[in-house]
Order: C-alpha cells, then sequence, then structure tokens
C-alpha cells in the first residue's frame, strides 16, 4: 500500500493533474473563438493625446488596481500562490525522490528556507481563513466548499511540515501527506482550482478591458 | 446607447485651475458602459489629474464619486450631503447628466469632463460607431434600417445627390454612399418600391429643446 | 429541492434555457474564487456602504448560481429574489473586474433573460423603482 501510494499513485496522480488542464483548456478554447481585430483610420486632425509624465510607470498602474482597494490581499495571495509552486518543485526532499526515480531533477532550496516558505504559506493559510470566517464581504459568499478548498490546498503543506518536523507520528504523518498532496493534484482541474486554468486563459486570451495583454479570443 | 469621449486632460485640469476642492463624480450609465465615464475612469482622471497639479507645483483636494444615473433627479439626491464640501464638480456624465447635475446644485459650478459625442453601437471593446442623431422623426423605416440623417453628409430623403461617384460620397473616397446600401439593402429585400415614394420635408425638431413623454404617460404630463 | 412550490414557473424552459449556456454558465460558478477582489470595482458597491449583496460575485452566485444549483427548479418567491438582485442591485454597466476574467455582466444579463421569460421583471411604473434597470 505504501509503496502504492508513494510510486505509481504519484503518476496516476501528475497524469490525471496535467491531463485535467490540458482538457480544461481545450474545453476553453472549445467556447471560445478568435475574431478579428477591426482596423479603422485614424480622423485627420486627430491627435492622440500624451499623458501626463508619471503614467507609464508599473507604481501608477498598481495604484489603479485592486493593490489600492486591497493591499494586504494582494500580497498575501501572491505569497501564497508563489509558495504553493515553488516550494514542492523546488523541496531537496521531492527531488531526491525524483532523481532516485528518474535520474534527473530540478535543483533544491535549502531546507531551512523551505521552512521558512512553509511558514509564510501557513500564515497566508490562516489569514484566508480569517477573512473566510470574519470579513463580512468574504462570509457574504462563502460556503461550506470554500473551507474544504482552503483544507485541500494546505493539507499537503500542513502534514508535510509536521512530518519534517517530526511532531506526532511521523509515519502516519509522509502517509498522510502523500495522500494529501496527491488528492490535491488530482482534484485541483476539477474543483475551484480551475481558476489556476481560468486565470492564463481568459485574462490573457480574452479581448476584454481588464485583459492582460492584446489577445483576441471572444466567447 | 449615448457615447462619450473624454475631454483633453489640460482642457479639465484649465476648468477647475481656480477650485481647491473638487469633487468627480461618474455616471454608472452610458458613459459607463462606452469607458469614457463609469468609475474607472473617475479615479483614473483624478490620478493624472494628480499628475499634472504636481508638475506645476499645486495641489487640489479630488473626490470622488459614481452615482447610477445623473440623468435622473432621484439619483443625484444620494450626493446632497457630499457636494457641500467641494468647490466645484467634474461630472463625467453626457451632457444631459451634467446639467441635470448643474441644475441640482445651482450654487456650484459644474464642469464637463467629457464630451458627449452620439448615440451609437458598441463596435469593439472600445470602439464605437454613431447610429443615430436623434432627429425626432425616425425614417429607418422606408431605408432599409440604414439612417441617412446620420449616414448620408447632406441628410438627404430622397435618393442620392449628384456627387455620389462608385458607391462613394463626395465628401470623400473613404466614406460609402448612405443611399447606395440603401438601395442594394432594399433592392435585397424586394423593396425597392420604398424609396420610390417622395417623402415630404423633415420636420426638424431638433432646433428646440424637447421633451419626451411615453404615450401611457401623456394623460399624466400632457395639460 | 424537489418539493418546492413551482406553480406559475416553467421550469422545463428555465432548463432549457440553462443548457444552452451550460458549459460557460459552469465554468464560472467552478472559476470563482470566492475572494470579493470584484468588490470595489463596482460603484454600487462603494455608493451603498460596501454592501457585500452589491458585489458582483454576490450578485453573479445568487442569481444564475442558484438556477443553476437547483437546476432551474424554483419557485416564483425565488424568481422574485433574483429579480432584486439582478435589477436592484446591478445596472449592468459591465465594468466589473474579475481577477479570472470571468464574464460576470453576462451571466447577470442571462438571469435577467430567465426571468424576464418567466414575467418575472421590476414594475418600473411603481414608484421608487425609478433605479432600476
Amino acid at each position: 500500500m505504501y509503496d502504492f501510494i508513494r510510486g505509481p499513485m504519484v503518476w496516476i496522480s501528475l497524469a490525471i493533474f496535467f491531463g485535467g488542464i490540458l482538457y480544461q483548456v481545450f474545453r476553453f478554447l472549445a467556447l471560445s473563438r478568435t475574431v478579428e481585430e477591426q482596423q479603422i483610420k485614424r480622423p485627420t486632425g486627430l491627435v492622440a493625446e500624451v499623458p501626463p509624465a508619471g503614467t507609464e510607470g508599473f507604481l501608477y498602474a498598481l495604484k489603479l488596481s485592486i493593490f489600492r482597494t486591497n493591499p494586504v490581499m494582494v500580497v498575501v495571495t501572491t505569497i501564497f500562490h508563489f509558495c504553493l509552486i515553488m516550494v514542492p518543485l523546488f523541496l531537496l526532499g521531492h527531488n531526491i525522490l525524483i532523481e532516485r526515480a528518474i535520474g534527473f531533477s530540478l535543483f533544491s532550496f535549502s531546507e531551512s528556507f523551505s521552512d521558512f516558505l512553509t511558514w509564510l504559506f501557513l500564515f497566508c493559510g490562516i489569514y484566508f481563513l480569517y477573512r473566510r470566517r470574519f470579513s463580512k464581504r468574504v462570509r457574504a459568499i462563502t460556503s461550506r466548499n470554500d473551507y474544504l478548498m482552503l483544507l485541500l490546498a494546505t493539507a499537503p503543506f500542513i502534514t508535510g511540515f509536521l512530518a519534517y518536523h517530526q511532531i506526532l507520528h511521523y509515519n502516519t504523518m509522509i502517509v498522510m501527506h502523500i495522500l494529501a498532496g496527491e488528492a490535491m493534484l488530482i482534484l485541483a482541474p476539477f474543483t475551484k482550482f480551475v481558476h489556476m486554468v481560468y486565470f492564463f486563459a481568459v485574462r490573457f486570451t480574452v479581448k476584454s478591458e481588464w485583459a492582460l495583454g492584446s489577445g483576441n479570443r471572444t466567447w | 446607447m449615448v457615447k462619450a469621449k473624454r475631454k483633453p486632460l489640460e482642457e479639465i485640469a484649465d476648468a477647475i485651475s481656480a477650485y481647491g476642492k473638487v469633487l468627480t463624480v461618474g455616471c454608472g450609465g452610458c458613459v459607463s458602459v462606452c469607458l469614457a465615464g463609469g468609475q474607472r475612469e473617475v479615479q483614473e482622471l483624478n490620478a493624472e489629474l494628480e499628475l499634472t497639479l504636481k508638475e506645476k507645483g499645486t495641489s487640489k483636494t479630488l473626490g470622488n464619486y459614481t452615482v447610477e444615473r445623473q440623468c435622473n433627479m432621484d439619483l443625484l439626491q444620494e450626493m446632497d450631503d457630499m457636494v457641500g464640501g467641494y468647490d466645484c464638480i467634474l461630472s463625467m456624465a453626457c451632457g444631459a447628466g451634467v446639467q441635470l447635475m448643474a441644475e441640482r446644485y445651482p450654487n456650484i459650478p459644474v464642469f464637463p469632463a467629457v464630451n458627449t459625442v452620439f448615440i451609437g453601437v458598441d463596435r469593439d471593446i472600445g470602439m464605437y460607431e454613431e447610429k443615430c442623431r436623434a432627429c425626432g422623426e425616425c425614417v429607418l423605416a422606408y431605408t432599409g434600417g440604414i439612417c441617412p440623417v446620420t449616414r448620408c453628409a447632406k441628410g438627404l430623403f430622397n435618393g442620392p445627390c449628384g456627387g455620389t461617384n462608385n458607391g462613394k460620397c463626395e465628401v470623400s473616397q473613404e466614406i460609402p454612399c448612405a443611399w447606395l446600401d440603401i438601395y442594394e439593402r432594399l433592392k435585397g429585400q424586394g423593396r425597392l418600391d420604398d424609396i420610390l415614394k417622395l417623402q415630404g420635408v423633415m420636420q426638424w425638431q431638433n432646433q428646440l429643446q424637447r421633451t419626451v413623454v411615453q404615450p401611457k404617460f401623456e394623460k399624466r404630463y400632457y395639460k | 429541492m424537489s418539493n418546492e412550490n413551482t406553480a406559475g414557473v416553467d421550469t422545463d424552459r428555465i432548463k432549457k434555457r440553462l443548457d444552452s449556456r451550460k458549459a460557460k454558465m459552469k465554468l464560472s460558478l467552478a472559476a470563482c474564487a470566492h475572494c470579493t477582489l470584484c468588490a470595489e470595482s463596482c460603484f454600487l458597491f462603494n455608493a451603498r456602504d460596501n454592501d457585500p449583496t452589491y458585489m458582483p460575485s454576490y450578485k453573479f452566485i445568487n442569481s444564475i448560481g442558484v438556477l443553476y444549483k437547483k437546476k432551474g427548479v424554483v419557485d416564483r418567491a425565488t424568481l422574485e429574489d433574483i429579480r432584486d438582485v439582478v435589477w436592484g442591485r446591478c445596472v449592468l454597466c459591465t465594468r466589473c473586474y474579475c481577477p479570472f476574467g470571468i464574464d460576470i455582466p453576462e451571466m447577470i444579463a442571462f438571469a435577467r433573460n430567465i426571468c424576464r421569460e418567466q414575467g418575472v421583471f421590476p414594475d418600473y411604473e411603481e414608484k421608487g423603482s425609478i433605479h432600476a434597470g
């Protein structure tokens, strides 16, 4: 059993994860189409207005974005998602296992750095939990599912953290850690986590006021 | 809907130069839809004004607020307690909204921050095309759904002028002749008879300020 | 709940409508992370003292979200609640921001569509309803 969940099951989870992402990408592509960009001539005599100096900078753009209205949330969520991807990818323990399995691995963060990032991640998770529970506006649209999602995202980190520090029963923790990680990979493309696909698929390709870049797809 | 475009920043800055506390007011109606005067444009305008003021070494208090529709007195009412704290108002609504705002607060100067351009359609995000001049005497029924008042440079009602040239307008070779389009559309529908009837002189109604009362409400408002 | 009193509501027709845009609706509802970052992009949210029921996400979850969850089997009172959300709390200025690019205005317009088809829409002649729509 242990051999199965730390062996084949990992590959199955990864296959489902990437397969699921591909499925969602194709689903998005099927739901949308490209539109031709309309081109019209600039009317004679119409000169382009030059915006005042200082409107090109990144900081100015931030000022007009959600960073101005929700600075804490933007910082926390950025750290959270950064850690969510970086920690498992560059964790020494993971990379040793991958090296043994396929003879190749990415470089690794030092153990103390990974530990620090895990702390950071969990603090961000606690902030999310706090918002869900106590912020009026977040509560207004929170359902039980949202707590489950938060648990699903943080469980691999909590269990991994406990196992690494040998808190509670190590063997149980490591099994739970592996299961939690696999559960996340398997469920991610098919639950609320689909926003990871949606973010890139929509914001970067669909033509809209808030588009990132000059995509010319439409629904 | 009504389509508008923001005025050049310099012109806006010039209008408010004499006032210290400025309230920029957006409208959630048409100007919001056409990305000219919604909440986001209010914030952008204030941010840009701040920069130009800083360049000139001055500063102002710039407030911002957005109402549902500035063309409705009941909806303007919610600003009553707010405007007292300002020396002037910058309205990002269409001309109708600006005027109603000025009427509601007759003691406070109200300046327009956008140019109201036309009644038009959404061609693409951020691109709008004129379709209607609100002449008050719609002729689309016999022109195949193409407006000669808007599209024909001369606003002709009985076919093209002598200047039509290979389907183009005499004003510019890049402007298609409205009357050719009307002809083609009606021909396709087998309705060419529609333009053989002579159309009388247009009762131009837009020379005087008009009021629209829906038939249902005539009894109520017409004495 | 199937024991809902659906008198006066053509639930089959709602179901059919929902099915016509099911894929996008499902994806939109699933992609919403309930993060509330859309709130301030709604000018009504700001103008109504940050009332959470004006958040774009709240409005689309409590309109099309409800219809989807109940698979169109709703009573008239529910439709009337939805009416108050999609007309009373939204003017369809189409300017809301979503970090994931969810087309919230389209979903609200869709809900309006379904309500209208069931004969549920605001009474514009009623005094005091002038701000709607």
